[in-house]
């Protein structure tokens, strides 16, 4: 602090800012005013102290919760499962992705609601508290994600190179439509605030509508078309046939694949920026 | 605009329509299809235009309710206008609402930095300003204590010690050297002086004719949305005294 005749010693240490203005920083738009990098990973950083209590065993926790769910389940569908092999996997896989769908989008919804103390400060772009709400679901996801190959890589059955990379592929998508419905979201929640009891309803039939407890066999096919048109049930059904079953959809399929997450992204981006600058006055 | 003009005001108008019945949620939409709403206008801001110059420090005043937080909204990019256009020239550091805005369940360095990193500073700003922050606001010994048990004046120290370590070239303030006992409402007002030495420009809004005639070159006074009086800081003061007193 810069040396006061009022109040303290010479000696203070002196705030950066006594420098002169300075003279680069001349538009407001979101790029120039706030370094979004730094911004994005200190509201990470801060959710997951809050959340947590800032201790390493509550982070220790975030890491085994998803781990110690994982043994569990391989260990009950092993018992209840056994004559099929595969089916446990494919159970596993799918409610694992269907839980960072879920949880990604209703954490998603409610993040500029939950952040309006920032928001009513200063401009800063909103997109990135969307993005950085999902953070704890895409942790879960990513550590679910390395205990399921490793397993498979150490129990088999061992999935390809090409298997290993689509499924990541997967992954992405299915983290970009759930930013795409968030950014879409949290900006209607501020004027609609039970569309997240709306999407609760929504999310519980989609959970019967995604083929997670039930292989989509079971479905007569002429109903498959209208099941793939659900965000999750693509990615949960393109992510089994790479890891577990060895077969990885058409061209044609990953292609409707993009397009579906190419739509949902414009059209959340699309949404958010409509209603984006007047959402302060909604909070 | 000539080169010393910072952020130039034309025509700034702001308007917030109050329905005759608030619905907030997709039910009440829903089963309020067939009951139409009024919507009674309120015109917060009316044809504002005025000009900040560089290195000077414009004060506003005016009563409750005349526009000044909207007004610092719109000039910080906050809110959207609905007529006008606001050109600014320089970056922005806004100070609004001191006090509110921090994370309870976060210590001041998690707060220093997810507020600074809000007011535009870069993750090594806040590492190089940290201890600086920190000392300003006299609270070394409690920086690791949640922000929920720090009083309205601890927090509001930390905001200013913050706002003072995030400053670009305009800083807006909202009732500036309002908070805090008189020793640390004598370094604001100290460290505000060295800011203004450094170059910065400053926007304030205060109710306290004292602040605004002792630190405006200039102000403007608002009632009802429009400027009303325009002058130098000790005349705008004198002006809001005035509206202040009841005529015999």
């Amino acid at each position: 602090m810069p040396a006061s005749s009022a109040t303290g010693p010479a000696s203070r240490p002196r705030l950066h800012a006594d420098a002169p203005p300075r003279p680069g920083l001349t538009s407001l738009t979101p790029s120039a005013e706030v370094a979004w990098a730094g911004l994005l990973w200190t509201l990470v950083r801060t959710d997951f102290k809050a959340r947590y209590h800032g201790t390493a065993s509550g982070f220790l926790w975030a890491l085994l919760k998803p781990a110690t769910m994982f043994v569990v389940l391989v260990a009950v569908f092993s018992l209840v499962f056994s004559s099929e092999p595969t089916y446990k996997f494919d159970l596993i896989i799918g409610l694992f992705l269907w839980d960072f769908f879920s949880d990604g989008t209703k954490t998603g919804m409610t993040s500029l609601a939950v952040k309006s103390y920032l928001l009513t400060k200063a401009r800063l772009p909103g997109w990135v508290v969307v993005v950085a709400s999902i953070a704890n679901a895409l942790l879960t996801l990513v550590v679910f994600a390395a205990a399921v190959v490793t397993y498979l890589v150490v129990w088999g059955p061992s999935p390809a190179p090409r298997g290993l990379a689509a499924f990541g592929a997967y992954l992405l998508a299915l983290a970009s439509m759930v930013i795409g419905i968030s950014l879409a979201t949290s900006v209607l929640f501020l004027r609609y605030r039970d569309l997240n009891q709306v999407w609760d309803m929504a999310t519980q039939a989609g959970f019967f509508v995604a083929p997670i407890i039930y292989p989509l066999g079971v479905i007569p096919e002429r109903f498959h078309l209208w099941l793939f048109l659900w965000p999750p049930t693509p990615v949960m059904e393109f992510a089994r046939g790479a890891l577990v079953d060895g077969a990885l959809p058409s061209w044609r399929g990953h292609l409707c694949l993009a397009a579906m997450v190419a739509v949902i992204v414009g059209s959340g981006a699309l949404v958010y920026r409509r209603h984006a600058p007047r959402a302060v006055e909604y909070l | 605009m000539s080169a010393a003009t910072l952020i130039e005001v034309e025509g700034l108008s702001k308007t917030f329509h109050i329905p005759s019945v608030r619905r907030d949620t997709v039910r009440e939409h829903v089963f309020g299809l067939l009951e139409p709403r009024r919507w009674e206008p309120l015109r917060v801001l009316d044809d504002v235009s005025f000009e900040l110059r560089r290195g000077e420090t414009l004060g506003i005043m005016g009563r409750n309710g005349s526009g000044k937080s909207t007004l610092l909204r719109l000039l910080c990019g906050i809110y959207e206008p609905d007529a006008g256009r606001i050109r600014r020239h320089a970056g922005i550091t806004p100070i609004l609402e001191l006090g509110v805005g921090w994370n309870p369940e976060l210590d001041a360095i998690d707060n220093v930095y997810l507020m600074g990193t809000v007011l535009g500073l870069s993750l090594r700003d806040v590492d190089r300003s940290l201890d600086a922050i920190l000392e300003f606001a006299e609270l070394e010994r409690f920086a690791r204590l949640k922000l929920k048990h720090y009083s309205s004046g601890m927090a509001s120290r930390l905001a200013y010690a913050i706002a003072f370590a995030a400053v670009r070239e305009v800083l807006v303030l909202d009732e500036i050297f309002a908070v805090g006992d008189a020793g640390f409402r004598a370094r604001c007002e100290e460290r505000y002086r060295q800011l203004r030495a450094a170059g910065h420009t400053v926007l304030m809004v205060s109710h306290d004719p004292r602040t605004i005639g002792l630190f405006c070159d200039r102000a403007l006074l608002l009632d009802g949305g429009r400027i009303v009086a325009e002058g130098s800081g000790v005349d705008v003061a004198a002006r809001y005294v005035a509206t202040l007193t009841p005529q015999g």
